[in-house]
């Protein structure tokens, strides 16, 4: 695995600035967090990565993952996953379906890929609901469904919008848990924006902290 | 280039028109003093304007009554249903159909005669065609009430009515007063353009006014018509220097409409304010009086079918001597047909059309606005005033009497409402869940195809049989830009109905009402069955 | 001018001069080369649509004219023939002088002056036809549309009588007169009306009260005069002593002929017009009217005009055009349009002139019991220019400023 590195970065509506400068290198392995309040412009920051800016808003720097420019590439291309405060399973297909969309087109052979899946949902303690329609999984459920569709989907990073903010408490120390053990396993550098100190805290690395409307 | 489509979309919608307008400039100053001194142009101009008005006024509040009755007693969904044929009805036919039940020999007072009233004659009441015009409010309030309920339902879906109802029901208003203070200003903001497209069409139709309207003077748009009809050539003149008039009337009127909507709702406000909580019982009122609209609308419909089958039958007999005068269904075959490739293919150009628009514009909801707006103009004016620079556009593009020239202009009046579902929807669409599928590994087609057209399927088909039903009921622009060889049974009742035939008319109406509600049935029945086991997707 | 249209003036110039010089036998060798071009054409026939009878009759003239001569006939149903003119209007507007979409037409009076006059019309063609020796030169509407001479540019298709129809179970002494018919408003109010002006068959009951009310019709035979419209009040005397008479005491009129004829069979009024003297028994026969209903004409005389087909100057398949106005003016197909189980209009042919087989096919036409006998007289119609002079002048007295 390969660090995730911003050079320069800076998020503007219009002429205002909304954050950065920021230079910041996520090691494989870490979550890096950067913690402030709400309209301080970090989901933009994100969007930025996955290259998907919303209209009205530009940015300006770099962003690499290792040696590897991601600056100009399409989302499809970058290899960044991200989990939204919103688990956003596609509602019209069941959780395999779900998975097996995020699901790397190198595991080969509808055998094989319905393996991958039922071993997915085995390690995170959901064996059997395949076929279940997203909407009828509790919010735990589904969080851990959409953390592991973004992990089959072999990512070179990991880029975290307050994706606990919606769970219920006990439900959320438990997903925050396992997210992070995921990512720690599999050596994603992992950038986590928030503005709850406790996430910060369960992150356990490096935090950035801005201020609304600027840096 | 990213907003390819919305160009595309926009020129498809608004050449005709653009064309239609520049034939407008080439009016004649002599021809325009004349139209305003012909005889009875002033009676003439009242009685458009005041009938257009009303009928708008009885519609918008009667489908407002309506719709908050509906929603309290949780009849909604049957109240989509009643109204539905009567908006697939062909004005001509409900006009007809309207006279049948209502002039002095029509079915009401056969039913009444001799037994009750005494008549073996039919009396020289004045019904239909009364001087006022109240009978045409009548036939226009029966159709755009329809047409405004449905518009309205539409709108119900973009706004949080049910916790806004709660709400408001949590402070203490009874369910009528809930909904007329938190629900409605919001239903009536977002149907502004519907309201006026029935307030043009009450100013500028022809149809219903020349079955039900007045006589001496005629509305306005029957004059212009009369013009545009006359063998003399010279009277061309007059007609185009009429529609300008007409164009200019309906401005105005709009205008009006407007200014009155803005000081409507501003008193609405200081309604609400007031705070007062009442039951407001006297607008239960409303249910009834609608429900009598529709009765008469049925009616039309059944005395249309009656007369069909039957033929005349001398007063007050109810039923003709002799049934059974069959309609040769070879005759309905080829405009069925040909009706329905048109509405298919105006449904799936439209689809295509909106949706590849509505993508360039999905995070763009002021945008998607400005589109609505633009795409309603050909709705808000007098269709009159822009066929035949259309039919001139058509033959230049050596394109007119070809099928391609008439679902171009069926385009144009199916769009907006096509645009109205389907890119409302598109906007709807958290944009987040495409993005994941790209972040996923989707290219942007693959994203779209699997994430985002699964998820608009079902506003897809409402959007379609919308489109199907707009293409079914269109007349003028079809004669026009057919040259008259595309015959849709649109335009062969109309041709029946000239010669009084009403046998025959009412046999293509009745074919005319089927087409959509098949449409609609068939979206609705499909809508259910895709993703019938995925509650999270959107309906 | 694209090929095809150019093959299509090299077929037609000797024809338009074969009138003027050449033996029987190049014209039959010329006719020969039109048959020949038109075989394959399509032929877009603009023609009001509004008639069963009359759709049926079109399309059995297509069946035999893609057997004979294999020519497709397309019937273009208009519900206003001023469609087609505008049509023509706007493919003048587009610059299209050829390949237009309407290759012939059926119209009279108004609109083939408006059209003639706007040079939108094709011709002189009807001398070229082989059964034009056949149309009776006797009846002057044959040769003379509203005063206006056709001079060749539209062929004489069928007859047209000015008729009154009533219902004889209400009407016991139909009036045969306009004087006779102001009594019996008078003493019946609220039972006749007449469709509102412009409406067609409403101006022309304004022409035909007009020549029988009149002492000289000469001065209608040229366009209105500010003397001559002096002589127009013994009409505007009539029309408002009956008005408050009329049905709805005249506030409303009728906005068609067939909404009168509407009126007529639910019993609101006891008169409906015409200008199909068979219109009765045909509408009977297809139970759009009452078995009592009867025509009648004036005994002054009938308002009469015929009806034509033109052919546009921008019409693309103009051979094939001429194959089916032949065609529609052969003894057979005349026969069968003079037959009321088919149409039932009359003649434009001089039956006394065909050889016996063909006269044979009118010998025994069948009249139905509600069609009057010929009218006394044959009145003309006026210029076509008094139809918008009447018009304008009857909305200024009864439409209010």
């Amino acid at each position: 695995m390969n660090a995730l590195r911003l050079e320069a970065a800076v998020v503007q509506a219009g002429l205002r600035r909304l954050l950065g400068p920021l230079d910041i290198t996520v090691p494989p392995g870490e979550v890096v967090s950067i913690l402030g309040p709400s309209g301080a412009g970090k989901s933009s920051l994100l969007a930025w990565l996955c290259g998907a800016l919303p209209p009205g808003l530009s940015a300006m720097g770099r962003v690499f993952l290792g040696e590897r420019e991601l600056t100009t590439l399409p989302p499809e291309r970058r290899g960044l996953g991200i989990l939204f405060q919103d688990d956003l399973l596609f509602p019209h297909l069941d959780v395999a379906g779900n998975l097996a969309f995020g699901l790397a087109a190198a595991v080969r052979g509808r055998a094989a890929r319905r393996a991958a899946i039922a071993a997915a949902l085995d390690s995170v303690g959901l064996p059997g609901i395949e076929a279940r329609d997203p909407a009828t999984l509790s919010g735990g459920e589904r969080a851990r469904v959409a953390l592991l569709r973004v992990l089959l989907s072999a990512p070179g990073a990991l880029l975290l919008d307050e994706p606990f903010g919606r769970l219920d408490p006990a439900t959320r120390v438990a997903v925050r848990t396992l997210t992070f053990r995921l990512a720690r396993e599999r050596g994603l550098p992992t950038l986590l924006v928030t503005h709850d100190a406790d996430d910060v805290a369960a992150a356990a690395g490096p935090v950035l902290r801005i201020g609304a409307g600027g840096s | 280039m990213r907003n390819a489509g919305v160009i595309v979309l926009l020129a498809v919608a608004l050449l005709p028109v653009a064309a239609g307008l520049a034939g407008l400039a080439g009016v004649d100053g002599n021809a325009l003093r004349e139209v305003l001194v012909a005889p009875g142009v002033r009676g003439a101009l009242a009685i458009s304007v005041t009938s257009g008005i009303l009928a708008t006024l009885v519609a918008v509040v009667l489908a407002h009554l309506l719709v908050a009755a509906a929603a309290g007693a949780g009849w909604l969904a049957r109240l989509r249903a009643g109204m539905l044929p009567l908006l697939a009805l062909p004005h001509l036919a409900l006009g007809i159909g309207l006279v049948l039940v209502l002039a002095p020999s029509g079915l009401l007072l056969r039913l009444l005669s001799p037994w009750a009233t005494g008549f073996t004659q039919p009396p020289g009441w004045v019904t239909v065609q009364d001087p006022a015009g109240l009978s045409l409010v009548a036939g226009l309030a029966i159709k755009e009430t329809a047409f405004l309920v449905l518009a309205l339902l539409a709108a119900l879906a973009q706004v949080p009515a049910a916790g806004l109802l709660r709400s408001a029901q949590a402070l203490g208003y009874p369910p009528r007063h809930a909904w007329l203070v938190a629900v409605a200003p919001l239903l009536a903001r977002q149907t502004r353009l519907p309201v006026a497209a029935v307030l043009t069409y009450g100013v500028t139709n022809v149809d219903l006014a020349l079955a039900l309207g007045p006589r001496t003077p005629p509305p306005f748009a029957v004059l212009v018509w009369q013009w545009f009809t006359s063998g003399d050539l010279a009277a061309r003149e007059l007609a185009l220097a009429g529609t300008l008039v007409l164009f200019a009337v309906t401005l105005a009127v709009l205008a009006a409409g407007a200014a009155f909507y803005r000081a409507a709702s501003h008193a609405w406000r200081a309604w609400a304010a007031t705070g007062q909580r009442s039951h407001l019982s006297g607008l239960a009122l409303a249910t009834p009086v609608a429900a009598l609209l529709a009765l008469l609308g049925f009616a039309a419909v059944a005395a249309l079918l009656l007369r069909a089958v039957t033929g005349p039958a001398p007063f007050p007999a109810v039923v003709a001597p002799r049934i059974g005068m069959a309609v040769d269904p070879a005759l309905l075959a080829a405009p069925l047909a040909t009706t329905l490739a048109l509405a298919l293919a105006t449904a799936g150009v439209a689809l295509m059309l909106t949706l590849w628009a509505a993508e360039a514009l999905a995070a763009r909801s002021s945008a998607r606005a400005q589109v609505a707006a633009l795409l309603f103009v050909p709705l808000l004016l007098p269709q009159l005033a822009f066929l035949f620079g259309w039919q001139v556009l058509l033959a230049r593009l050596r394109i007119d009497g070809l099928f391609v020239a008439v679902l171009w202009s069926h385009l144009v009046f199916a769009l907006p409402y096509v645009w109205g579902v389907l890119a409302e929807a598109r906007g709807g669409l958290d944009p987040r869940l495409p993005l994941v599928a790209r972040t996923l590994g989707a290219g942007r087609g693959t994203a779209w195809w699997r994430v985002t057209a699964p998820l608009l399927l079902r506003s897809t088909l409402v959007a379609g049989a919308l489109a199907m039903a707009v293409s079914a009921a269109v007349y003028l622009p079809t004669l026009f830009a057919g040259a008259g060889r595309v015959a849709t049974l649109a335009t062969e009742a109309a041709a029946a109905i000239a010669s009084g035939n009403l046998q025959e008319a009412a046999a293509h109406a009745a074919l005319q009402v089927v087409v959509p509600l098949t449409a609609f049935t068939a979206a609705a029945v499909a809508s259910r069955c895709v993703f019938r086991d995925r509650r999270g997707v959107p309906g | 001018m694209d090929r095809r249209t150019l093959l299509q003036s090299i077929a037609l110039l000797p024809l338009l001069l074969a009138s003027a010089r050449g033996g029987a036998q190049d014209a039959a060798a010329r006719w020969r080369r039109v048959e020949a071009v038109a075989r394959g054409q399509s032929v877009y026939f603009n023609a009001w649509g509004g008639d069963s009878a009359i759709n049926r009759y079109i399309a059995w003239a297509a069946g035999e004219l893609d057997r004979r001569h294999g020519v497709r006939l397309v019937h273009v149903k208009v519900t206003d023939i001023a469609e087609a003119v505008t049509r023509l209007l706007a493919e003048r507007a587009a610059g299209r002088a050829a390949g237009g979409s309407i290759d012939l037409l059926w119209l009279n009076g108004e609109n083939f002056a408006s059209l003639k006059e706007a040079g939108l019309l094709w011709g002189p063609w009807v001398q070229a036809l082989p059964h034009a020796p056949l149309i009776d030169s006797s009846n002057p509407t044959t040769s003379i549309d509203m005063t206006l001479p056709t001079a060749g540019y539209e062929m004489p298709w069928g007859g047209a009588r000015f008729t009154l129809l009533y219902d004889s179970a209400r009407v016991a002494l139909p009036p045969r007169t306009p004087a006779e018919l102001r009594a019996w408003i008078e003493a019946h109010p609220g039972r006749f009306t007449y469709p509102q002006p412009p409406a067609f068959i409403g101006t022309s009951f304004l022409k035909q009260l007009l020549l029988l009310l009149v002492d000289d019709a000469a001065p209608f035979a040229a366009p209105p005069t500010p003397v001559a419209a002096t002589q127009t009040g013994p009409l505007w005397a009539w029309l408002d002593a009956t008005r408050p008479s009329l049905w709805r005491g005249g506030r409303a009129f009728p906005a068609s002929g067939p909404a009168q004829r509407r009126l007529l069979a639910d019993g609101e009024v006891d008169f409906a017009l015409a200008f199909n003297p068979a219109e009765a028994s045909r509408a009977i026969a297809a139970g759009e009217l009452p078995a009592t209903v009867r025509g009648l004409h004036f005994s002054g005389g009938a308002l009469a005009n015929s009806h034509f087909l033109a052919i546009p100057a921008n019409a693309r398949a103009k051979e094939g055009a001429l194959v089916v106005a032949d065609f529609l003016l052969s003894p057979g197909a005349q026969a069968r349009k003079a037959d009321e189980r088919h149409w039932g209009d009359p003649t434009v042919l001089d039956v006394a002139r065909l050889p016996p087989a063909e006269a044979a096919y009118f010998a025994d036409l069948a009249t139905g019991p509600a069609t009057p006998s010929p009218p006394a007289r044959l009145l003309p119609e006026p210029h076509p220019a008094w139809v918008g002079w009447l018009e304008a002048a009857w909305s200024r007295r009864y439409l209010g400023a």
